[in-house]
């Protein structure tokens, strides 16, 4: 497992940022996410908490050299809790991706607070996550196989269908240019004739003028 | 705040979504935040939304992920995962 942590503070209040945290998408950075959803959401006036379910949908988010575990599929999903305590003034937010956890996990916290130093006009944030790979390189392994051969099936039908294709357009042309050889020929001979009777005649009167032959 | 809205995973629900998701700003802003609210007001628009959401997260395969995900990292518990003890 690895660790990322980070932290860092934004010059608005904790009312102000923890309100647009729900606008936060689309943003023009954040283009990768195409959809918002709240799932679930839960007001308990007693304790001053709102507990809200979302499920964020992004695309394309997957590096290339993995995309053949997800099976080419372009769009990926994150469910994220969050618990905002008014009293505390403290938003918390748990975010764990659904798509290719077997393989991989980002388990991410992200917490803002007020600044301690300046809490009216300064947020505090706080963000942790935790990255865990369950795939072995066996896994992998198996995985890359199954898909080779699977796509060198795949590619193989393809390569006969489309072979298929170009000898059947190719026929076509074949036997087109075979007919118009076969009269370019005749013609070719038949000028030949022509060409040859010509000259012998041309020829004939010369020596007929020379004395040569006949 | 900001006039751009986002969307939904299912387009067929994006309507009902912003419909939701205004009141619910407007809510989360003026009456939750100054501690002037004893209840979510929102749960009419709510309701439409989440009966559009929950056909599609259906047809679109997203909800057996989900199932599974919910297990693991109950909303009751804010989404803190249940310790299962590392099996490995």
């Amino acid at each position: 497992m690895k660790v990322f942590n980070s932290t860092q503070f934004y010059n608005y209040s904790w009312d102000y940022v923890s309100a647009a945290n729900w606008c936060k998408y689309p943003n023009e950075l954040s283009t990768h996410v195409v959809g918002v959803d709240v799932l679930r959401r839960e007001f308990d006036p007693d304790k001053g908490t709102l507990t809200t379910e979302r499920l964020i949908t992004c695309k394309q988010p997957i590096p290339r050299w993995l995309m053949f575990l997800v099976g080419g599929q372009d769009k990926s999903y994150v469910r994220e809790v969050s618990v905002i305590d008014r009293n505390q003034r403290t938003l918390t937010m748990r975010s764990c991706n659904l798509t290719m956890c077997k393989l991989l996990r980002v388990y991410e916290t992200v917490v803002y607070r007020p600044d301690p130093v300046s809490p009216v006009s300064r947020t505090r944030f706080d963000q942790v996550a935790e990255i865990t790979a369950f795939a072995s390189l066996r896994q992998l392994c198996d995985k890359l196989e199954d898909w080779s051969v699977e796509r060198f099936g795949q590619n193989a039908r393809k390569g006969k269908l489309g072979f298929d294709s170009v000898l059947k357009n190719l026929e076509k042309q074949w036997h087109g240019i075979a007919d118009k050889t076969q009269v370019l020929l005749d013609e070719v001979n038949e000028k030949t004739n022509d060409v040859m009777s010509g000259v012998n005649e041309k020829t004939g009167a010369l020596a007929k003028v020379f004395g040569y032959r006949n | 705040m900001g006039n751009l809205m986002s969307t939904s995973f299912a387009p067929e629900c994006t309507d009902l979504k912003q419909k939701y998701d205004a009141c619910f700003n407007y809510w989360y802003t003026e009456k939750f935040l100054k501690g002037k609210s004893v209840y979510n007001e929102c749960e009419d628009l709510w309701a439409d939304y989440k009966e559009c959401i929950d056909i599609h997260l259906q047809k679109q395969g997203i909800k057996p992920m989900l199932d599974e995900a919910r297990e693991e990292a109950p909303f009751e518990n804010g989404g803190i995962p249940v310790d299962k003890s590392d099996e490995k």
